[in-house]
């Protein structure tokens, strides 16, 4: 610990100092008698010694959902006792504490203190909460020591998720079991068609009512069901943020659910982190997929980079054919919107989520900022039907509206128009 | 002065800072006055101003560390209080000692010159242990 003196002990000892020298100066008591009680205090601060604090922090669990509450826990104990005890928990911006963020204490000799904190967790993220700084003083406060004590405990804090009651369906299923019925014909249970018997048909497929009626042997055309990969494109480049909100925060919250729910089905589910840094996850299903995804998503940010970044640098495994192609974007990077137009022309079954950012600027009252405002708009409008002529739905998240609204705009969209 | 340090020490509470002069100008003030109106007279008052200029420090001191936003134990206002008010008194008594041990004529004899000698001693090296710590 790093010791430190008031500044008021200089003062004081300036002052006395003064004092007595007034009094040689001017052969009288009383600017002695004036110096008395500071140099009475400066002798009162000198006994203090740098305390030993014994000091554990200790999360109750280290995973956490947005909104959640987690208790701290500081263990105390000193053996020479401390007549005041400051303690601080280094916070990140993302979490609060309730009250106070700084305890201070009387330690006793030999007590054991047990101080709790309840931290909220508001935005999603790994953390890091700890090591305490901790401040040791006397009891006028004109000595102290300052340092940190306790180990760092990590915080992983998941982003929370919108209900889903359906989801966009692919275009296209892979070969392996699952639970979207497929659109080729196969082996399955869902009812696709008749047809009339070939040599290799099973004596179990024959629809007997159907031979009857038309005097030769007929069968029953099921669609099987199939799993699907879906690839979610989180657009990483920029972000709006005002008000502690973001669309960051929204997408990432996006991918987090649209993953869970996909691979509830059986799905598997890939990540591509497209922004200044680029991340990606391969499709897998399962539990742990889900895991690694959502523990990729709370490392996710905004970084700044002037790189030219197409498709093209993406593994190829991380996209497999027939994929569907999920991008969460906020369409406020030029290279997000080429990569997604190559994606399209590379024929991958691709929706654009758009996170909107309107809801977080508002417009300067002056003339010239609700023109480019509005030049602005008309921008994302064109963006918007350039994705539209080649096939690709673009549904608009806005602040506020859950996310299964503008996934059923996608199906209603894809209801309406057959893309390529 | 004493207008100017009542001024700076208002300006201390309210922004936290100047509070090392307005007690510098409190004290100059009282020596000032002490030196014009009484020539050749002892202030018995004196104490008692040494001691309001150290709480004048000690309680501003105290008034700025409670703007942060801290929860505290509440044993520790009394114990600090209770501190404050020891330092005070004990001021007071030390104070008081030296002014009443200045009214001892000079030459009043043998023992009062020891007595003199080791409070001389005694406080040289209380300020070479303080300075040491």
């Amino acid at each position: 610990m790093t010791g430190f003196i008031s500044p008021r002990l200089p003062l004081y000892a300036s002052l006395a100092a003064s004092g007595l020298v007034a009094g040689l100066a001017f052969g009288r008591v009383e600017p002695v008698a004036l110096a008395a009680p500071f140099l009475l205090a400066l002798v009162a601060a000198v006994p203090g010694r740098e305390p030993s604090v014994l000091a554990r922090l200790s999360l109750d669990r280290d995973r956490a959902l947005e909104g959640d509450e987690v208790t701290a826990t500081i263990e105390l104990s000193s053996a020479a006792g401390v007549d005041r005890f400051d303690l601080l928990v280094p916070l990140p911006p993302e979490l609060s504490v309730e009250g106070a963020p700084v305890r201070s204490l009387l330690l006793r000799a030999g007590e054991e203190r047990t101080v709790e904190l309840k931290l909220r967790c508001e935005r999603w993220g790994a953390f890091s909460v700890g090591p305490l700084l901790v401040r040791a003083g006397d009891l006028l406060g004109l000595r102290s020591w300052e340092g940190e004590a306790g180990e760092a405990q990590r915080l992983r804090v998941y982003p929370s998720e919108e209900t889903l009651h359906s989801l966009v369906a692919p275009l296209e299923t892979q070969v392996f079991a699952g639970n979207q019925v497929s659109r080729v014909r196969g082996e399955g249970i869902e009812f696709a068609d008749l047809r009339e018997w070939q040599p290799g048909d099973r004596v179990r497929r024959v629809n007997w009512r159907a031979t009857a009626l038309r005097g030769e042997l007929w069968v029953n055309e099921q669609y099987p069901e199939r799993n699907t990969d879906v690839v979610l494109f989180l657009d990483t480049f920029a972000e709006v943020r005002a008000q502690g909100r973001s669309t960051t925060d929204r997408a990432v919250r996006a991918a987090a659910t649209l993953a869970h729910a996909y691979l509830q089905r059986k799905d598997r589910v890939g990540l591509v982190g497209f922004g200044g840094v680029l991340s990606w996850l391969l499709p897998e299903s399962g539990t742990r997929q889900l895991y690694a995804i959502v523990d990729t998503l709370l490392t996710s940010d905004i970084v700044q980079s002037y790189a030219l970044r197409g498709v093209d640098v993406l593994p190829p495994r991380t996209l497999p054919p027939k994929a569907l192609v999920l991008a969460i974007t906020p369409l406020l990077d030029d290279r997000t919107a080429a990569a997604l137009l190559d994606l399209r022309a590379r024929r991958y079954d691709l929706i654009v989520v758009e996170v909107s950012p309107l809801e977080l600027l508002e417009p300067d009252p002056a003339s010239s900022a609700q023109l480019a405002h509005r030049l602005w708009r008309l921008s994302r409008e064109a963006l918007r039907w350039r994705y539209e002529q080649v096939g690709v739905p673009v549904v608009t998240w806005r602040e506020g509206v859950p996310l299964a609204a503008p996934l059923e705009e996608v199906n209603a969209f894809r209801h309406l128009a057959r893309p390529a | 002065m004493a207008g100017v340090g009542a001024l700076l020490l208002a300006v201390a509470l309210a922004y936290g800072r100047g509070l090392g002069a307005a007690l510098w100008l409190g004290g100059a003030t009282y020596v000032a006055f002490v030196v014009v109106h009484f020539e050749h007279r002892v202030d018995a008052t004196a104490p008692l101003v040494a001691v309001l200029l150290l709480l004048c420090g000690e309680l501003s001191a105290w008034s700025f560390d409670e703007r942060w936003q801290v929860r505290a134990d509440a044993a520790l206002a009394w114990r600090r209080g209770a501190a404050v008010g020891a330092l005070a008194l004990a001021g007071l008594a030390a104070s008081a000692l030296v002014v009443a041990v200045s009214a001892v004529p000079a030459n009043h004899g043998l023992a009062w010159t020891v007595a003199g000698a080791a409070a001389a001693v005694g406080a040289a090296g209380t300020g070479i242990w303080v300075a040491r710590r």
